[in-house]
């Protein structure tokens, strides 16, 4: 395996691998929200302000992946 | 004829259309680098000062457009203001509510009016940069029409990032002089405990700057890597029925990137917000 094949195969663990632990967040994180709209749909507004926020929080880890994957690809 | 003959007759036809759009051999072959559309030319050489780089590039471009556009709009927006507000009018006056008190009334405790002037300008500033950078304006190789964003770029939001940065420390250190530092860690804690919460917190402090500012730019620039793969893919596949499949997936994914820049936007602010009330309010 030459070193181009290393960083191609290593970018794409890294994304998929990456976006495996912000997946399984985001869905527990919006199954939530939705349980406790469903429970109390008169604070709906302020749970799905403070989801927004908690889905930009963890959204960014799978991005953070996503930048060390065009790190691999085009910077090292 | 009935009605499921007609619908069926329809069904062959449209499957023949597909069937054949498949087999007909596409268009001309045309390379296509997604990671050229990232790559910032300069559009007008300018002489570097003092080693930094003066040159006008697509970013500086992207960057001049918002602010155009935005002052044009406060001055457009608060010449014609009118106690029975339009359409326009409306949709401005929903934004700066949503800044005002769902982003800084429904953050911060104290000091308000103080930081409500930074807040929503940077509220504003990115929600206009996010949408102008979905526009295609023509600054490409060939003047062609070409996708940036000005916040898809890894300086321009670390400057954002530092405003807000250096704002929060500014606040702290005014409202509650020295103790802003002493409070970083809570008084209640044992001795050698509190200097490793105290270096924690000052890990974490510089790592805000670092998540706020990589945030925004690879959302962004996930955005515009997809749609350029889109476009990329139909021209590897050179096959019409491809094409359609991977235009209409992209229209998807355009509109879907329109939702990511309001909400991105939004994040930014209220991060800021958050910050920035937690330096004036502190919990210790």
């Amino acid at each position: 395996m030459d070193a181009q094949a290393a960083k191609l195969l290593g970018a794409g663990i890294a994304m998929g691998v990456g976006a495996l632990g912000p997946g399984l967040g985001l869905g527990m994180m919006i199954g939530k929200a939705l349980e406790s709209i469903a429970r109390q749909p008169e604070v709906a507004g302020d749970i799905r302000t403070n989801m927004f926020i908690g889905i930009g929080v963890t959204e960014a880890v799978a991005l953070y992946a996503f930048v060390v994957a065009l790190i691999l690809i085009f910077v090292a | 004829m009935n009605r499921k003959a007609k619908w069926g007759i329809f069904g062959l036809i449209a499957l023949g259309a597909l069937v054949l759009l498949a087999v007909l051999p596409g268009g001309a072959k045309q390379e296509f680098s997604v990671a050229e559309e990232f790559t910032l030319k300069p559009i007008i050489n300018l002489p570097s000062l003092a080693g930094i780089d003066l040159s006008v590039n697509k970013a500086v471009v992207y960057l001049w457009v918002t602010t155009a556009v935005l002052v044009a709009l406060a001055i457009v927006v608060s010449r014609t203001i009118k106690k029975h507000p339009g359409r326009f009018q409306y949709t401005i006056e929903v934004l700066y509510e949503l800044a005002r008190d769902g982003i800084v009334g429904g953050v911060m405790k104290s000091g308000k009016a103080t930081w409500f002037p930074y807040i929503g300008a940077v509220f504003f500033f990115v929600l206009a940069s996010n949408l102008i950078g979905l526009l295609p304006l023509p600054l490409g190789e060939h003047w062609q029409p070409a996708y940036y964003a000005a916040t898809a770029n890894l300086y321009v939001t670390l400057t954002l990032a530092l405003f807000t940065f250096v704002f929060t420390h500014y606040a702290g250190i005014r409202k509650n002089g020295f103790r802003y530092f002493v409070n970083w860690a809570p008084p209640s804690a044992p001795p050698v405990l509190k200097q490793l919460i105290w270096v924690i917190h000052l890990v974490s402090e510089i790592f805000r700057l670092v998540s706020l500012s990589v945030r925004l730019f690879a959302n962004m620039l996930a955005g515009h890597a997809i749609l350029g793969v889109f476009f990329a893919m139909a021209l590897i596949f050179q096959n019409y029925l491809a094409a359609l499949m991977l235009q209409g997936g992209s229209v998807l994914i355009y509109l879907f990137e329109i939702f990511v820049a309001f909400i991105q936007a939004f994040i930014f602010a209220i991060l800021s917000a958050v910050y920035i009330g937690g330096a004036l309010d502190q919990e210790h």
